[in-house]
């Protein structure tokens, strides 16, 4: 059993500082002491302010003495990605462009886990803009898999998934447009859900892709992520797009033996390791031991859902990155007599070179006379992975696959490729197209890498997902596991 | 489906000064990209899309004044400032 505070998970912090076996003061002091230890060599952290932490810590405490405990989440660290707002807070997107800003206000998820006592830990690295796979792309500094320091994290919520394998924090928040949770979840060895587009308010998240971005919760256990989610999922009107309290009922959880599971139709053989392959069946074959019935799905359409996703995610990108223009926050160029020169030099100095490739591409594929063979037919593109996603989850309570299909690969190794980056994310992208939930769950490993598998259910159907990922989880011996570091 | 990039009208569009090598390079890997996107081009596709995944009644709230952050806390992360206000280049040339 874990012993050293680190190692901890949320849930196990949490009843030992409710049986008063442990402060939080001293949980934020072993981690800032494991941060001191190991965040040069990983990079998963851009900043800590420890007197703050330490100052929260103590609040906890004091609230802890007092009886007026807020939460199960009272007193735990959390920590934050560098693209949601914490008051006072840098919020940079790991990209020169916002290197100086400073949120002069809190997400709305913060505004929740300082509502539920939690400690606001610390910013975490990632790819610009939360444009990549790798969080090669941040402009602050490169993050390495805490299981070799070869090999890229994943990303773009590289920086979480990083600072959990490594034990610097227990709980970390992400964000997912179209796997930037769960892959590197997947690579990191970690669990990371993609909530249902509409669970979690987009408000205080810097927009990338509107349509497809979600907050979501990472943590080494499937507990630790419910519990976070939990506290995550809250209505909020300053997002049009989040569910109102009427609209949040989540789908019954489903018995073990009468569990339906679809795998898609020639799913282990596109480009899929031979190790991510053995380790997605074995995680089917235990599930069937279990009762459950394996069925094939036929997503037909699941080709086209890379390119859709490009057109998709690029489009919107061009619009939403379309604000920084050097004049109300971010970066301002020295070099503008004029607005135009004073846009175009701020925007060309501030943005690294994926970010401006996608905004090329976006601005591509929404111009006149592209438009329509582009944009509109990735809208029509999409409508129809979302009807077969939602048509298949009608027969089965979750879809499987691999995660990623294959494990990390060594820092530097696709810089040069986009396309080839871009394909790290073909089983995660679908559950963005059509707004499922999604979660990686720790399934085994490819040489010394993690693997993970990827469950996909209907919309609001979390609970079902976590139960069935509990249940892996629990006959299995991959969960909380850490690197020696 | 890839021809007609054209580089230049592009960053004109995006507002980014590319230099000649950066030119080539998103030249060449946009149309390595969207050569891949043709799969979409020949896909047996739905007339209409209806992507719509949330209600969108409530999309417009009641016109009411809300908090709002201030003009200090605005003025204060823009790159320039006068007088509570943000400044930028001046906009209107001169008449002369």
């Amino acid at each position: 059993m874990a012993e050293e505070i680190y190692q901890l998970s949320a849930t196990e912090i949490s009843s030992r500082l409710a049986a008063g076996k442990l402060t939080s003061r001293a949980v934020v002091e072993a981690l800032i002491a494991r941060y001191h230890q190991l965040n040069k060599k990983i990079g998963a952290f851009t900043s800590l302010d420890e007197k703050d932490v330490l100052d929260q810590a103590d609040a906890s405490d004091t609230r802890r003495k007092t009886g007026k405990v807020l939460s199960p989440l009272d007193g735990i660290p959390v920590a934050i990605k560098e693209n949601i707002a914490v008051k006072g807070q840098p919020l940079t997107c790991s990209s020169k462009m916002l290197a100086n800003l400073v949120s002069p206000y809190d997400a709305h998820v913060v505004e929740a886990l300082k509502s539920a006592g939690a400690i606001i830990y610390g910013r975490l690295n990632m790819d610009e803009f939360a444009m990549g796979s790798s969080t090669e792309n941040s402009a602050i500094q490169k993050t390495f898999n805490p299981w070799d320091l070869t090999c890229i994290p994943g990303g773009s919520s590289g920086g979480s998934a990083a600072s959990l394998a490594s034990g610097l924090v227990p709980l970390a928040l992400g964000s997912d447009t179209g796997g930037s949770i769960r892959q590197p979840a997947s690579h990191c060895g970690i669990v990371g859900m993609k909530p249902t587009y509409g669970l979690v308010s987009r408000f205080g998240l810097v927009a990338f892709a509107s349509s497809l971005d979600q907050i979501g919760p990472m943590a080494r256990t499937v507990a630790d992520c419910e519990l976070l989610l939990k506290v995550l999922a809250t209505p909020d009107a300053r997002d049009m797009t989040c569910f109102d309290s009427t609209q949040r009922k989540q789908l019954p959880v489903a018995p073990e033996k009468s569990l339906r599971i679809g795998i898609p139709k020639g799913l282990l053989g596109k480009g899929v390791g031979a190790e991510v392959a053995a380790a997605t069946q074995a995680a089917i074959d235990f599930y069937k031991s279990k009762g459950a019935t394996i069925v094939e799905v036929d997503l037909p359409s699941s080709d086209l859902a890379v390119p859709t996703y490009y057109v998709v995610a690029t489009a919107e990108a061009s619009s939403n990155l379309a604000r920084y223009d050097g004049v109300r926050y971010g970066h301002r160029s020295a070099n503008a007599k004029t607005p135009i020169e004073m846009m175009t030099n701020s925007r060309s100095e501030g943005f690294g070179p994926e970010v401006k490739r996608r905004i090329l591409l976006g601005t591509f594929v929404l111009s006149a006379g592209y438009a329509d063979a582009y944009y509109v037919r990735a809208l029509r593109a999409r409508s129809k992975i979302r009807a077969e996603h939602l048509a298949a989850l009608e027969k089965v309570d979750m879809i499987l696959s691999p995660t990623v299909p294959t494990p990390a690969f060594k820092v530097g190794e696709k810089v040069s490729d986009p396309l080839q980056l871009y394909l790290e994310d073909i089983f995660t992208i679908p559950a963005n197209l059509a707004g499922l939930p999604a979660v990686s769950v720790p399934c085994g490993k490819s040489g010394h890498l993690p693997v993970g598998f990827h469950l996909v259910g209907a919309p609001l159907s979390e609970h079902k997902l976590f139960a069935a990922a509990q249940l892996f989880e629990s006959a299995h011996s991959f969960a909380n596991q850490q690197p020696t570091l | 489906m890839a021809k007609g990039l054209d580089i230049d009208h592009l960053a004109k569009l995006a507002r980014l000064n590319l230099t000649a090598e950066e030119k080539v390079l998103y030249s060449n890997q946009l149309t390595h990209v969207l050569t891949y996107f043709e799969t979409l081009a020949k896909a047996d596709l739905p007339a209409v899309s209806d992507v719509a995944m949330v209600v969108t009644e409530k999309a417009l709230r009641s016109d009411e004044p809300g908090v709002s952050l201030g003009s200090d806390a605005v003025t204060k992360i823009a790159p320039a400032s006068h007088d509570g206000q943000i400044s930028v280049p001046r906009v209107v040339d001169d008449e002369s």
